[in-house]
């Protein structure tokens, strides 16, 4: 990459928003281009002056208890202030068991890719990178589309097999464009679906060679769901909700036969 | 799903209250007065309160400022219809956006109440991603959800809002070199 694509990067890495390959990338032109470590300088004293600088307002003391009453007023279960202590026991608790669930979780459905936990993180790595790589390197979709006519034979002579495609402006994730990506080693579709402001990758590939595990995993903040029908292979990558994400899953299941 | 599977959900308070300093935060920058903050904070979480029946789990922090965000985006349509106009045209260039050069000897010279004149000056906006991304430490996605716009777009506001900030801040330093001699 020349000293102008790092440019543009520079804000994303220094900001800790690259892929692991492009924050790579990145370190290694600064470590001998002395014009772009200038450059990071000036971020970083930037970074330092805004974090310094700007107070974080914290709520007057009172305005908890405002909040309290209004919500009481509401019809609320609100404890008062006096007895939040308790709550501070609480909750950490609760936090506590979702996690050992949500590990337990993991190890659950990791076993299934292949009998390999690591290779399902892999998957899973992958897919947000390739999400990521898509929003920033503004390269979404090679064909244009909301016309699942269009977007289908857009594929042909470009990929070995025909994946299925379907519109779901209905339920509220139009379908925008598509274009090719490799998932595990394998050629794939890219679906791209819209919901409200967010873009959602569907990816689609073969089943032939390994059914994809059922994986319903966030990461980064990022999530991701992937199952198979036997025939293809599918994985969904958004920054929405994992309830939408879920939801957006078993429209594509049912409009897939 | 494996995100959220506690065993008892939180209650409104468990899972809100926490965030109240960011909601106020957010909502004291963004109407630049503590009283309308107060005000907009309250009006949020009754607003949350009434709403969270359709909170799944997830982000309660970014799910509660996003509300909070649109009280305080209401309230600033309503009071001044003016002031957000400009940044529509700036989000249409895209983010192919060239941030330009940091002028690092401007932001190592200047000085905290300086810094805050000039945020303020900016459009709420622009304010507004400044404030979720250094002072409340959100990541880009977690920003491009509480506002509601693409994370390219977050990235070329974030973008502007830091280049705006910089040409304000040479702005007052130009006044300070003319009157304060
Ligand atoms: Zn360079």
């Amino acid at each position: 990459m020349d000293c102008n694509e790092i440019r543009r990067l520079l804000e994303a890495a220094t900001d800790g928003e690259l892929d692991v390959a492009h924050q790579l990338a990145v370190e290694e032109h600064l470590g001998r281009c002395p014009l772009c470590a200038r450059a990071v300088e000036g971020i970083h004293a930037r970074r330092t002056a805004l974090q310094t600088a700007l107070p974080r307002f914290t709520a007057p003391p009172a305005l908890a208890e405002k909040v309290r009453s209004a919500l009481r007023n509401e019809g609320a279960p609100v404890r008062t202030s006096a007895s939040q202590s308790k709550r501070a026991d609480v909750f950490p608790l609760w936090r506590v068991t979702g996690l050992a669930a949500s590990l337990a979780m993991a190890l659950f459905v990791g076993y299934t890719w292949g009998g390999s936990r690591v290779r399902t993180q892999a998957l899973v790595d992958e897919a947000v990178s390739d999400h990521v790589r898509s929003l920033q390197a503004n390269h979404l979709m090679d064909v244009a589309s909301t016309d699942q006519h269009t977007v289908k034979p857009w594929f042909a002579g470009k990929l070995a097999f025909s994946p299925p495609v379907t519109d779901l402006a209905g339920v509220g994730f139009p379908l925008v464009g598509g274009r090719l990506e490799r998932v595990a080693g394998q050629d794939a579709a890219a679906l791209v679906y819209r919901r409200r402001q967010h873009a959602i990758n569907l990816f689609i590939w073969p089943a032939r060679r390994e059914a994809a595990p059922p994986v319903t995993r966030e990461r980064d903040g990022y999530n991701v769901v992937s199952w198979t029908d036997g025939s293809f292979n599918f994985l969904a990558v958004s920054e929405i909700p994992a309830v939408e994400l879920a939801d957006f899953a078993e429209e594509i299941r049912q409009a897939t036969p | 799903m494996e995100a959220s599977v506690p065993n008892e959900p939180p209650s409104f308070e468990q899972a809100m209250l926490p965030h109240l300093d960011a909601a106020y935060n957010l909502a004291r920058w963004l109407l630049r007065h503590e009283q309308d903050a107060e005000d907009a904070v309250q009006e949020a979480f009754l607003r949350a309160y009434r709403a969270f029946g359709r909170f799944r789990g997830g982000d309660g922090r970014a799910w509660l400022l996003t509300i909070v965000r649109n009280v305080c985006f209401t309230q600033l349509r309503r009071n001044h219809p003016s002031v957000v106009r400009e940044v529509f045209e700036d989000d249409l260039h895209g983010s192919t956006f060239d941030p330009g050069e940091v002028n690092a000897l401007v932001w190592r010279e200047t000085k905290a109440a300086q810094l805050q004149l000039a945020l303020d000056k900016l459009a709420p906006e622009f304010r507004e991603v400044i404030v979720l991304h250094e002072i409340e430490g959100l990541a880009y996605r977690e920003i491009a959800l509480v506002s509601d716009i693409p994370i390219g777009t977050v990235m070329s506001r974030l973008a502007r809002a830091r280049r705006k900030l910089q040409t304000e801040l040479q702005a007052l330093a130009r006044k300070e070199t003319t009157h304060g001699l």
